[in-house]
C-alpha cells in the first residue's frame, strides 16, 4: 500500500486511491465539483488543483485524477496550486447569477462554500453573462440552468450511473448545456438526485421551493419506508411539517442515493386530509376518552366472548416497537393475533424469507453491487424497490451479468436477459438455470443431499423452445460467475419460491460459488413483521372468525385492509358484522371511516421507529420534530391561526405503540421511554433474533444486520415431479397477477401530491399472443370478469412478458378487489372487449 | 528556386489527382507488397523507428514508437486511424496531398495497419473536405479492386478494410482521444489516458491514429529505407521532408514540400515568392494556430521540430501564417482566440469558461478600453490554461503568451493610445 | 417522415456494421439532406433508427457545426472568419453579402434561398478570403467575384429542380 505525505502529514492509502481522497482520510477536504465518490473522477471542473513536490508527478495537478503513490509529497496550500484554484472559482462565477439571496440552493451549495473560502469576493469581468432557458422537468426537480458550472454531475449521475437516456449534454463551448431533448417529465425514477448531485442550484428539490433554508431546517437522519429496502434519508421539517427528504449517505443500504418513490414518499404525513383527531363512532372526542371507550368495550367482549374474540392486525409499515406491541398484547391477553399479513401464502412467504436468510447467504444492497451475475426470481426492482435497480445495474457496469425469470414485462434500466414465464414454471426455470450453471465435478463432496437434489432438478431441457437459447446463453453466465445473488421477490411468486431460491443459494455455495441471498419483502419492516406474525392466523382467518361470529372486535393498526386485501365485498360485510372495530393509523383510509374508534398516531418523523429491512438489517430512526399540525394548515393562509390554544395543534398524537399499551394495559402515558424500554425487553426476551439488539439509541449508522434463520425447513428438498406438473400448466385459464408499480401502489407514498402527478393511468399488461386471441389491442378497454363482477381497463400489450397471465397494478382506481381468492384464474371467455 | 526532392508531392499535378497506375509508376505499392513479403510487422515498425518519423499532426510523437505500443497479445480487432480532420487554422497540407495523390495516403495506411495488426482503418475527414472524401471512396475502393485492400491483401494473409468517416465539424475532433469517441457516436471531449487509445481507443480494441502527412511518408520509407529517410533533411535530429502550408501575406501561399529544417527565410522569400509588395516580414504561427508567433529574430530558423523547440517553439503542423507591420498582432490574436473559445469542446473549465474571458480582455484592448492591469492578468490566466484537460487550451493561449512576450510594446500602445494604433 | 427507401436503406446500413453508433453522423446527415435540417422530428427518426435516445441524438446534433437544428436556406453560406480569411478582407466581405442578401449571420433571406453562417477555418487559407456554399468552397473572393456567385446561384435556386 502506497504511502504519501499531504500537507506535513503521511498516510498509508490502497492501491487505487486518489490523492483526493487520500487527503480525505487525513481530514484534508481539498475542494471539487466534478468529482463525487459515486461517479468517479474526470477532471472536468479543474478546481482540486493542488502541487506535486515530490514524486512521478510534479506541478500543479488535479487531485482526483492521479493514484497516490509511494513518494508522492503534496501540497494543497502551496501558493500556485491556490492561486490556480482561486482563478478557477472566478471562472466559475463569471456567469453564474448573484442571487444567492433567492436562489433555493443558498445556504447548502458548493459553490457558495467554494466561493467565499477561495476568497473570491470581488468581480473583475467585465463582460456580459451568459444566459440559458430553463425547461420543465416534472414535478420533482426545477431546472435553473444559469447556475450551472458545468461539473458534468447530472449528466454523469443520470446516464451512466442510472442508466436513464432523456436528460444529458448539449451544444458545446460555453454555451454547453444540460437537459433534455424536449421540455417534459423526467424518465427515471431517480430524478430527485439531481438535486442532491448538483453543487449548485441548477437542480432544486422543486416541492419544497421557497419554502426555507437549510438552516431554517430541522435536519434529522431517518429512513424510507416506502419499500422494504430501507434506504437511508435525512429528512428536513420545518413549521411542523416535513418539507424535504434527501438521500443520506449509507455504507450497508443505498449509498449515496435514493429512488424518488423514497424522496417524496413523506407527504402523507402532512397532507390537509390526515386525521389529526381520535374518533368514536365517527364523532370527533379528546384522546383520553377514545382511549378508554377502547378499552372498556374490547373488555365487555371479552366478557361475553372470552379472549379469542379480539383479534389484532398490524402491517409491515408499523415500527417493530408497533408490531411487537401487538405481540406483546396478543400474548398477555390471549386475543388471535397478531396478523400482519393479508393472506397466509404471503405469511409463510415472508416467514420463510427471513427464516431462510442464512448470515452466510444474506447480502445487502450494497454487497450486491459487487455480484457478477445475478438471477431475479419473480421480483420486480424498478416497481417494487426501485433502489435494487440501481444497485443492479452498478453490478452490470463492473461486468456482472444479469438474469430475470418473471411473467411481467420487466424493464431495468441496463441490459439483462430475461425469462418470462409463468409463476408455475418460475422454480423449474431456476432450478434448470443453476444446475445448468454448475460444474458436476465441483460438487461431488458437496454431500449426499446436494448431489441428490441436483440429480433430480430439472435440466435446461423444459426449457420453451422459444427461449432455450436465451437460457443457455444464461446458463453460462452464471457458470462463469464467481459471485452469484439469488434476488427473489415475495409478492407475486408461489409459496415454495422462496425456501427454493434459498435452497439454490445454498447448492451454489456447495459448489463452489460465493453465492448471495437476496429477498424483497412487500413493505419497509416486513421482516419484523414477518419474525413477530403467528402463523396461525393471516387476516383471511380473521375474517374467517368473524364471519362465524367468532371474532367480535379487531384492533387495526397502522393498516388499511380495504387498500389492500383481494376480496373487499367480503371484507366490508366482515366488518359489518363486528362489534368493535378501533383503527390507529397516521393516513385518511377506509378503515378509519369505518372505525368505532379512531385513534391518531405519529408518523415516524414525529416518533421516531425501529424497522428491519429485507436483509435483517435492524435501522433506527429518531424523532425528526415534534409533530402537530402544521403552521400552514392550522392558520389556513389566514393568521394568527384559528384554533386558540397553548398546545401544539394535533400534538395529542402518540405512537401507535403507546395508544396500543393504553388500550390494552391501561397505562398512563407521560413519557414514551419507559414503555419503549419494556417493550424492547420484551422483544429481546420473546424474539430469539432480536434478544441482541441494542437500546435504540445505540444501534450504529449501519443499524445491525441479525441472524434469523433457524434453517428448519429441509434443505435440497422439492418435490420436482410435482412442479413438473404444476409446470406444464393447462392451455387455458389466465391467471391474474396482482404488481406493484413504482408510483401509486405504495400506499404511504400514494398521498404524494408530486408523485400523484407522475403516476400512470393503470391498464392491464397482456402478452401479444393472448390478446391476438382475444382480439385486443393495444389500448383497448376490456372486461374482465371477476367474482364480485367486472373490471373495466385499459389493455397494454407486451412482447416481453409470459403469456397466460394479465398482469394488474394494485391500483386504488382499479377495482382489482372484485377477487374472491388467490390465486386466481380466468378464462378467455371472461375477459372481453368493450371498446377500441 | 532550389530543386529539392519531391517524395510526397511527386505525381502532383495543377488540375487533377495521380491515378493508381501513375502511382505505381513512381514505385508505389511496392513499399507495401515489400514489407508484407518480407517483413513482420514488428520490422516494420523498427523501420519506421528508425527512419525518425515523427507525427506531422502537431505533436510530433515518433510513429514507429506508437506502433510498438500495441501490445502483442492485445485483442482483435484492432483499429489503424487517419487522422484527415486538419481543423487547425492555418493549416491545408492533408487537403492538398489527398489531392495529389490518394493511394500514398491508403498504401500508408495498409503499412501502418499492418504494423500494429490491424484489420479496420477508418479515414476521419472534416466535412469541408468533402470532395476529398469522395476521392478517398473512389480511389479506396480501386485500390480494393487490385488487390491492395480487403481480405489477404497481396496474398500475404494480412487483410484490412477502410472506411471514410465524414464528420460534422468541430476542431476538437482532431484530438486523438476526442476523435474515437466521435467515431463510437460518442460527444467528442477528450479523454485523459490511460488507458492509451494504443491500449483501449475505439470499442475498447488497440487503435493507432495518426495525420494524414505521417501515414503518407510511410510507403517511401518502406521502399527506401530509415536512412535514405533521414537523410532528405537538412538537419542532423531532423528526418524527412514536411509540407509546408504557407498563408497570409506572401505572393504564392499555398503547399510546399521542403526538407526538414528549411530556413524560414527561405521558405517565404523562395518557395512561397516572398512578401507582397509593401509588406514587411513582422512575424508569423509557424506551425497552425496553436502556436507561437516567432517574430523577426527567428526569420533564419531552421524548420525542425528540435531547432524549434530549442528556441521555445514548435513546429506543430508546419503551417506558416506570416503576419506583415500592417497587421495589428492584438486584433489577430483576437481573433484567434475567439476562434479557439468557440471551439472549446466545452469540457473543463479553463478553457470553457477562460478563454473567453480572454477574448473578451483583448476585445477591450482592441477597442482601445484596455489596462494597464490586463497584461498580468492575460499572462496569469495563460499560464491557468495550461493546467487544463487536454492539449487544446494551452495551445489556444500559445499566441496569446507569445504576444506578450514578443509584442509587450504594441499591447501597451493599444492602451496609451487608448485606441489601436493600426486603425 | 423520411420516405421509406432513405429509411429502410439507412436501416440496412446500420445493420451491416458492427457498431451501428459510428454512424450516427452519417444517419443525421442523410436525414438532415432530406429535409434540408435537422428538425426535431427528423432527431427522433434518427435515434429511432439507431435505437438511441432523442437525448442522445442531441447531444451529437448540437454539438457540430454541420448538422443544423433550425431550418436553413437552399444555400447554406458559410463565411469563413478565421485568422489568414480575417486578415484578407474577410470583414467586407461579410458586410457585403449581409447588405446585398439583407440579412444577418445566423439568418436566412425571407426568399429561402440563403442562409448566412459564420465559420471557423475551412482550410482554405491559400485562398482567402474563402467561403463555402453548401460545402463547396470559393476563393479567393472578391466583391465582383460573389456577386457573380450569388447571381448565378439565385437563377439555378429558382429553377424547379425535376
Ligand atoms: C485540439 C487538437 C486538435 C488537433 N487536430 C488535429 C488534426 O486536425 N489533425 C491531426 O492530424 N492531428 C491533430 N491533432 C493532433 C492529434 O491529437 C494527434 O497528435 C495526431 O493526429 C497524431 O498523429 P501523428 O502522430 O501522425 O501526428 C490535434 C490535437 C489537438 C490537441
Ligand atoms: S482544454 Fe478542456 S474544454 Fe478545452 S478542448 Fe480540452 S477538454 Fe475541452
Ligand atoms: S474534482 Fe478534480 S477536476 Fe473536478
Amino acid at each position: 500500500m502506497p504511502k504519501i505525505i499531504i500537507d506535513d502529514r503521511e498516510i498509508e492509502v490502497p492501491e487505487g486511491t486518489k490523492v483526493i481522497e487520500a487527503a480525505e482520510q487525513l481530514g484534508i477536504m481539498i475542494p471539487r465539483f466534478c468529482y463525487h465518490p459515486a461517479l468517479g473522477s474526470v477532471g472536468a471542473c479543474r478546481v482540486c488543483a493542488v502541487k506535486f513536490l515530490e514524486g512521478p508527478f510534479k506541478g500543479v495537478q488535479m487531485s482526483c485524477m492521479i493514484d497516490a503513490k509511494d513518494g508522492m509529497i503534496v501540497s494543497t496550500n502551496d501558493e500556485e496550486a491556490v492561486e490556480f484554484r482561486r482563478n478557477i472559482i472566478e471562472w466559475l462565477m463569471l456567469n453564474h447569477p448573484h442571487d444567492c439571496p433567492v436562489c433555493d440552493e443558498g445556504g447548502h451549495c458548493l459553490l457558495q462554500d467554494m466561493t467565499v473560502s477561495g476568497g473570491h469576493g470581488m468581480r473583475r469581468y467585465l463582460g456580459l453573462k451568459r444566459t440559458y432557458r430553463d425547461q420543465y422537468l416534472g414535478p420533482l426537480v426545477q431546472h435553473e440552468m444559469n447556475r450551472c458550472i458545468h461539473c458534468y454531475r447530472c449528466s454523469r449521475f443520470y446516464q451512466e450511473f442510472a442508466g436513464y437516456f432523456d436528460l444529458g449534454v448539449m451544444q458545446s463551448a460555453n454555451r454547453t448545456y444540460f437537459g433534455r431533448f424536449k421540455d417534459g417529465i423526467l424518465e427515471s425514477p431517480f430524478t430527485g438526485n439531481l438535486s442532491d448531485i448538483c453543487p449548485t442550484g441548477v437542480y432544486t428539490d422543486r416541492p419544497s421551493r421557497f419554502f426555507g433554508r437549510r438552516w431554517d431546517y430541522q435536519r434529522s437522519p431517518s429512513l424510507c419506508i416506502n419499500c422494504s429496502l430501507g434506504c437511508h434519508t435525512t429528512v428536513s421539517a420545518r413549521y411542523r411539517q416535513v418539507v424535504r427528504q434527501e438521500a443520506r449517505y449509507s455504507e450497508a443500504v443505498n449509498g449515496y442515493f435514493i429512488c424518488d418513490r423514497g424522496r417524496h414518499g413523506f407527504h402523507y404525513a402532512r397532507t390537509e386530509t390526515r386525521p389529526w383527531q381520535a374518533l368514536i363512532e365517527g364523532r370527533e372526542v379528546p384522546t383520553e376518552g377514545a382511549v378508554r371507550a377502547a378499552r372498556e368495550r374490547l373488555a365487555e367482549i371479552v366478557s361475553s366472548g372470552g379472549p379469542r374474540s379480539v383479534a389484532c392486525l398490524g402491517s409491515g409499515r408499523s415500527s417493530l416497537e408497533t408490531q411487537a406491541m401487538l405481540g406483546q398484547l396478543c400474548q398477555k391477553k390471549g386475543w388471535q393475533g397478531p396478523s400482519y399479513f393479508m393472506d397466509k401464502s404471503l405469511t409463510g412467504k415472508a416467514k420463510t424469507a427471513v427464516s431462510r436468510l442464512d448470515p452466510e447467504l444474506a447480502v445487502s444492497l450494497r454487497e450486491l453491487e459487487g455480484s457478477d451475475a445475478i438471477v431475479v426470481v419473480g421480483a420486480d426492482p424498478i416497481n417494487e424497490a426501485p433502489m435494487l435497480a440501481l444497485a443492479m445495474r452498478q453490478a452490470q457496469r463492473r461486468g456482472g451479468k444479469i438474469a430475470v425469470i418473471d411473467p411481467r414485462p420487466i424493464f431495468l434500466p441496463f441490459d439483462f436477459n430475461h425469462l418470462p414465464v409463468r409463476l408455475d414454471e418460475i422454480n423449474l426455470y431456476l432450478s434448470a438455470l443453476v444446475k445448468a450453471a454448475v460444474d458436476p465435478e465441483l460438487i461431488v463432496d458437496a454431500g449426499k443431499d446436494a448431489i441428490e437434489f441436483y440429480q433430480e432438478a430439472p435440466s435446461l431441457e423444459i426449457v420453451a423452445a422459444s427461449l432455450q437459447e436465451k437460457a443457455s446463453i444464461l446458463a453460462q453466465e452464471l457458470r462463469a460467475g464467481q459471485r452469484v445473488v439469488i434476488v427473489c421477490g415475495t409478492q407475486i411468486v408461489r409459496e415454495t419460491t422462496p425456501a427454493l431460491a434459498a435452497d439454490h443459494a445454498k447448492f451454489l455455495r456447495a459448489a463452489k460459488k460465493q453465492a448471495g441471498l437476496f429477498y424483497l419483502l412487500p413493505q419497509a419492516n416486513s421482516f419484523g413483521a414477518a419474525l413477530l406474525a403467528s402463523s396461525e392466523v393471516s387476516f383471511l382467518e380473521i375474517i374467517q372468525g368473524v364471519e362465524k361470529g367468532e371474532i367480535k372486535g379487531l384492533i387495526v393498526a397502522e393498516n388499511d385492509p380495504f387498500y389492500s386485501f383481494h376480496d373487499r365485498q367480503r371484507l366490508e360485510l366482515a366488518i359489518e358484522k363486528l362489534d368493535l372495530l378501533v383503527v390507529l393509523d397516521c393516513i385518511e383510509s377506509t378503515a378509519v371511516k369505518k372505525a368505532n374508534v379512531f385513534l391518531p398516531t405519529s408518523t415516524l418523523y414525529e416518533a421516531g421507529g425501529i424497522f428491519i429491512n429485507q436483509e435483517g438489517r435492524v435501522q433506527a430512526a429518531p424523532r425528526a420534530y415534534l409533530g402537530g399540525i402544521s403552521i400552514a394548515q392550522i392558520g389556513g393562509g389566514d393568521h394568527p391561526p384559528r384554533v386558540y390554544g397553548s398546545d401544539i395543534p394535533g400534538g395529542e398524537l402518540r405512537a401507535a405503540y403507546q395508544f396500543l399499551s393504553q388500550i390494552g394495559n391501561g397505562d398512563q402515558i407521560e413519557d414514551d421511554d419507559p414503555t419503549r424500554r419494556s417493550l424492547l425487553r420484551w422483544i429481546a426476551d420473546n424474539i430469539p433474533p432480536l434478544a441482541e439488539i441494542p437500546p435504540f439509541d445505540e444501534l450504529s449508522e449501519n443499524g445491525m444486520r441479525i441472524s434469523s434463520s433457524n434453517d428448519t425447513s429441509p434443505q435440497f428438498a422439492v418435490n420436482w415431479q410435482e412442479e413438473k406438473e404444476k409446470g406444464k400448466g393447462s392451455e387455458g385459464p389466465l391467471e391474474i397477477i396482482l404488481t406493484d408499480w413504482t408510483f401509486g401502489t405504495e400506499e404511504l407514498s400514494s398521498f404524494s401530491p408530486p408523485l400523484m402527478k407522475l403516476e400512470r393511468k393503470p391498464y392491464a399488461s397482456m402478452h401479444t399472443d393472448d390478446a391476438a386471441r382475444l382480439g385486443l389491442g393495444h389500448g383497448d378497454k376490456a372486461k374482465i370478469k371477476l367474482d364480485e363482477g367486472n373490471l373495466e381497463v385499459d389493455v397494454c400489450i407486451e412482447e416481453n412478458m409470459a403469456s397466460g397471465v394479465v398482469i394488474l397494478p394494485r391500483h386504488r382506481l382499479l377495482e382489482w378487489q372484485k377477487i374472491k381468492s388467490l390465486p386466481k384464474f380466468v378464462r378467455f371467455e371472461e375477459i372481453e372487449k368493450v371498446s377500441g | 528556386m532550389m530543386n529539392y526532392p519531391q517524395v510526397l508531392f511527386q505525381n502532383r499535378k495543377a488540375d487533377r489527382i495521380a491515378t493508381l497506375e501513375e502511382y505505381r509508376q513512381s514505385g508505389g505499392y511496392e513499399g507495401l507488397s515489400d514489407a508484407l513479403s518480407k517483413a513482420s510487422h514488428k520490422e516494420v515498425q523498427q523501420v519506421l523507428l528508425d527512419a525518425v518519423l515523427l507525427g506531422r499532426g502537431g505533436a510530433a510523437f515518433p510513429a514507429g514508437r506508437k506502433l510498438m505500443t500495441v501490445a502483442d497479445d492485445a485483442p482483435h480487432p484492432r483499429y489503424i486511424v487517419c487522422n484527415a480532420d486538419e481543423m487547425e487554422p492555418g493549416t491545408f497540407k492533408d487537403r492538398v496531398l489527398i489531392h495529389a495523390d490518394p493511394h500514398m495516403l491508403i498504401e500508408g495506411m495498409i503499412i501502418a495497419g499492418y504494423g500494429a495488426q490491424a484489420e479496420k482503418g477508418i479515414i476521419f475527414i472534416r466535412p469541408e473536405y468533402e470532395s476529398a472524401a469522395i476521392i478517398l471512396e473512389r480511389e479506396i475502393e480501386i485500390a480494393e479492386k487490385a488487390g491492395y485492400l480487403g481480405k489477404n491483401i497481396l496474398g500475404s494473409g494480412y487483410s484490412l478494410d477502410i472506411v471514410v468517416h465524414r464528420s460534422a465539424g468541430r476542431y476538437i475532433c482532431g484530438e486523438v482521444t476526442a476523435q474515437l469517441n466521435a467515431l463510437m457516436g460518442k460527444r467528442a471531449n477528450p479523454q485523459q489516458p490511460p488507458p492509451y487509445p494504443t491500449e483501449k481507443g475505439l470499442w475498447e480494441r488497440p487503435t493507432v491514429l495518426q495525420n494524414v502527412e505521417t501515414l503518407a511518408c510511410m510507403p517511401h520509407i518502406l521502399r527506401n529505407g530509415p536512412e535514405w529517410f533521414k537523410k532528405l533533411a537538412l538537419t542532423e535530429t531532423g528526418a524527412g521532408t514536411k509540407i509546408f502550408s504557407v498563408s497570409g501575406r506572401v505572393n504564392s501561399p499555398g503547399c510546399y514540400e521542403l526538407p526538414m529544417g528549411v530556413r524560414l527565410s527561405e521558405i517565404i522569400e523562395v518557395h512561397a515568392g516572398g512578401m507582397v509588395e509593401g509588406s514587411e516580414y513582422k512575424a508569423c504561427l509557424p506551425g497552425g494556430a496553436s502556436t507561437r508567433f516567432l517574430p523577426r529574430d527567428f526569420y533564419d530558423i531552421e524548420m525542425d521540430f528540435d531547432t524549434m523547440r530549442n528556441v521555445g517553439h514548435r513546429l506543430g503542423t508546419g503551417a506558416i501564417m506570416v503576419f506583415d507591420q500592417k497587421t495589428c498582432l492584438v486584433a489577430a490574436t483576437l481573433n484567434l482566440v475567439e476562434f479557439f473559445a468557440r471551439e472549446s469542446c466545452g469540457w473543463c473549465t479553463p478553457c470553457r469558461e477562460g478563454l473567453p474571458y480572454i477574448r473578451d480582455l483583448l476585445r477591450r484592448l482592441e477597442e482601445g478600453q484596455g489596462e494597464e492591469e490586463y497584461i498580468p492578468m492575460l499572462q496569469q490566466m495563460s499560464k491557468h490554461l495550461w493546467s487544463s484537460y487536454c492539449a487544446f487550451a494551452p495551445g489556444a493561449v500559445s499566441p496569446v503568451e507569445s504576444l506578450i512576450t514578443y509584442f509587450e510594446d504594441e499591447v501597451r500602445e493599444h492602451i496609451s493610445q487608448r485606441k489601436c494604433p493600426f486603425k | 417522415m423520411i420516405p421509406r427507401e432513405l429509411k429502410e436503406s439507412l436501416a440496412q446500413h446500420i445493420a451491416s456494421i458492427d457498431h451501428p453508433r459510428e454512424l450516427v453522423v452519417d444517419v443525421m446527415f442523410a436525414v438532415q439532406d432530406h429535409y434540408g435540417y435537422l428538425s426535431d422530428e427528423a432527431v427522433e427518426e434518427v435515434a429511432e433508427l439507431l435505437d438511441m435516445s432523442p437525448l442522445e441524438v442531441e447531444q451529437l446534433a448540437t454539438f457540430y457545426t454541420f448538422i443544423y437544428r433550425e431550418p436553413v436556406g437552399k444555400y447554406v453560406i458559410h463565411v469563413c472568419d478565421s485568422v489568414i480569411c480575417w486578415m484578407e478582407g474577410h470583414e467586407s466581405l461579410l458586410d457585403h453579402l449581409s447588405g446585398k442578401l439583407g440579412i444577418n449571420l445566423g439568418e436566412t433571406t425571407p426568399d429561402g434561398m440563403f442562409s448566412l453562417l459564420p465559420v471557423c477555418c475551412i482550410g482554405y487559407c491559400d485562398r482567402a478570403p474563402a467561403i463555402l456554399i453548401n460545402k463547396k468552397v470559393y476563393g479567393p473572393l472578391t466583391i465582383e467575384k460573389l456577386d457573380d456567385i450569388l447571381e448565378k446561384l439565385r437563377a439555378e435556386g429558382l429553377t424547379p429542380s425535376i
